[in-house]
């Protein structure tokens, strides 16, 4: 019955539709959420199995993401579930049907539920959304480098717009190019699919290090952009450079802008380990160093005072030894192999297995090792922080598909 | 009241039991239903709002109050001397407090939420209603619910069985 016939007893919010969805969309994003929450009483049900209702759900939480695991970051792309029961999300939930033209794929990075992946013949992208399974292919615009274009030079990211609908996306290329050591640049290109088309070529000029630490292993060589994935900090996306110059890409979003910048340590010494990360407390660049497997991860932050100086200051050091409680007679390579930016945790490879810290809480958790991923290569391992709403089978309702297709 | 608060634009709130309430016009409107109707120019010299009791009427002033943006001459002293990090801290703890109101005066927030289109107040008082019961059984969620298990046992069963992931 209509609430506004008893407006004397006003009808509780839970028998009235509008506000029961409400109320319900603010379950916790956990992959078991709304399948536990449908077995309350079919009214529930028909709500949570609404599509409608978990596309809502889907961009209710869409900020804070649960991470559901890691992919690994060769080209098998195998999942590695981070939750527990019953929220854990079991792997095969998350295949990506490999077509045997593609060749060798290699992921780039996830943000925002969707992955990228780059596929050499003919060279492309996917877009892939795990979680609906939605899927688009671009072609790299040919000319993102000028001479030949070889796979492993490019690098990208993707990013879902900030519209209210979440239904966009944005893929950003990137490569570094150029004929001689001296003589390099960056370029950037950037796609929309809300045009469905790539934008003009953006670059900047790299430059050289003349006087690059003898340390540098790289110094003699062409800087390029390296594997790892880019990091989105503030308005702009980073990624880390390899070779003569030890610096930082950066592609400013808003000002369609590509610009490098230094670093104050010695990333390519042998020994250290050098992450990329949003800056603790927001806004800016940030990163993980750690010096010569000492066990102290140093987290930097990039500051810019009141007259627009930028400098980079340690805001934390983090004793990982203590914090994961190791015997220090037993030496341990340590490796940082994967970073999700929304839950600011970090995958930390050593002989023993896989370990995920939560930087804030310092938190940690060990996983296995999944057999295929190999200590041997430096591919980083891609976080998925999404909110897991399909293969949920409630009263037979089925996701839409989260990104429109402008064709 | 007109008078001590020179300067600020004031109007009436109506409830349906007759109680009316002088508020300032920007707090007026951290309803958007109301600041619609402000600018739709719907405004004369009270606003009713229907369904809504003076009880929990004064309770949602007393929300969008403390939630109103201080922009005005007072307002923005009081905000360059606290840093944004406290205050944000600071509504958190009052929130706290705010929402400390039995079942029944929660859900009326709701619907008053919901119609007032505050949305700020909409997620306090509606996760705090979902908080109580997550943490809860099924059989709990359902006495809470006053509603009877209305599945066949048959169709929980399937339910429990495609979805065996979600109640490990």
């Amino acid at each position: 019955m209509p609430a506004s016939s008893h407006p004397s007893s006003p009808a509780s919010p839970l028998e009235d539709g509008n506000l029961l969805r409400e109320i319900l969309l603010r379950l916790p994003p956990d992959p078991s959420s709304l399948p536990r929450a449908s077995l309350a009483c079919t009214r529930w049900r028909d709500h949570v199995a609404d599509p409608g209702f978990r596309r809502r759900f889907r961009l209710h939480h869409r900020r804070n993401p649960p991470l559901l695991g890691f992919f690994d970051g060769c080209g098998s792309l195998d999942f590695l579930p981070t939750l527990e029961a019953p929220d854990r999300v079991a792997p095969e939930r998350f295949s990506l049907k490999h077509d045997e033209g593609d060749g060798v794929r290699r992921p780039l990075g996830c943000r925002h539920g969707l992955m990228l992946i780059l596929v050499p013949k003919p060279l492309q992208v996917i877009v892939w959304d795990p979680v609906t399974g939605d899927l688009h292919r671009l072609d790299v615009p040919p000319g993102l480098t000028t001479n030949e274009c070889y796979e492993s030079v490019i690098n990208g990211a993707v990013l879902r717009t900030a519209s209210e609908d979440a239904k966009h996306f944005q893929v950003v290329m990137v490569a570094a190019d150029g004929d001689e050591v001296q003589n390099r640049r960056a370029v950037a290109c950037v796609y929309s699919s809300e045009t469905g088309a790539w934008g003009r070529f953006i670059t900047t000029p790299i430059p050289y290090d003349a006087d690059a630490h003898a340390s540098c292993l790289f110094r003699r060589f062409s800087t390029s952009i390296y594997i790892d994935h880019a990091v989105l900090a503030g308005d702009s996306l980073y990624w880390q450079l390899i070779g003569n110059y030890e610096g930082i890409l950066q592609f400013d979003l808003e000002r369609q802008r590509l610009d490098v910048m230094p670093v104050p340590v010695p990333i390519y010494s042998k020994g250290n380990y050098f992450k990329l990360m949003p800056a603790e407390g927001g806004g800016g660049i940030g990163f993980l160093f750690m010096f010569n497997s000492n066990y102290i991860a140093q987290l930097w932050r990039r500051k810019t005072d009141s007259d627009g100086v930028a400098s980079w200051v340690i805001a934390r050091s983090i004793e990982l030894d203590k914090v994961l409680s190791l015997n220090s007679e037993k030496e341990e390579n340590m490796r940082i192999v994967g970073f999700a930016e929304d839950n600011n945790v970090v995958l930390v490879d050593m002989l023993s297995g896989f370990f995920m810290i939560q930087l804030d809480s310092l938190l940690f958790k060990k996983l296995p090792r999944p057999k295929t991923v190999s200590s041997l290569h430096d591919f980083p391992l891609h976080a998925l922080e999404s909110v897991y709403t399909a293969e949920t089978r409630i009263g037979g309702g089925h996701d839409g598909a989260d990104l429109l297709p402008n064709t | 009241m007109a008078t001590r608060e020179a300067g600020k634009k004031m109007i009436m709130l109506k409830s349906p039991d007759g109680m009316e309430f002088e508020v300032e016009e920007a707090v007026a409107m951290e309803s958007q239903t109301i600041r619609k109707m402000i600018e739709d120019d719907c405004a004369d010299t009270a606003i009713l709002i229907p369904n809504i009791n003076s009880k929990i009427l004064s309770r949602v002033i007393e929300y969008c109050n403390k939630h109103v943006p201080t922009t005005g001459a007072t307002g923005a002293a009081a905000s360059d001397t606290v840093a944004p990090a406290a205050l944000a801290e600071d509504l958190k703890i009052w929130d706290a407090e705010f929402i400390k109101v039995n079942r029944a005066t929660r859900f009326n927030l709701i619907q008053a939420a919901s119609y007032l289109n505050i949305k700020g107040l909409l997620d306090l008082t509606s996760q705090t209603t979902i908080d109580t019961i997550s943490d809860n059984s099924l059989e709990e969620i359902r006495s809470f619910l006053s509603t009877k298990n209305d599945y066949l046992p048959e169709e929980e069963q399937t339910i429990r069985r495609e979805n065996q992931w979600a109640f490990q």
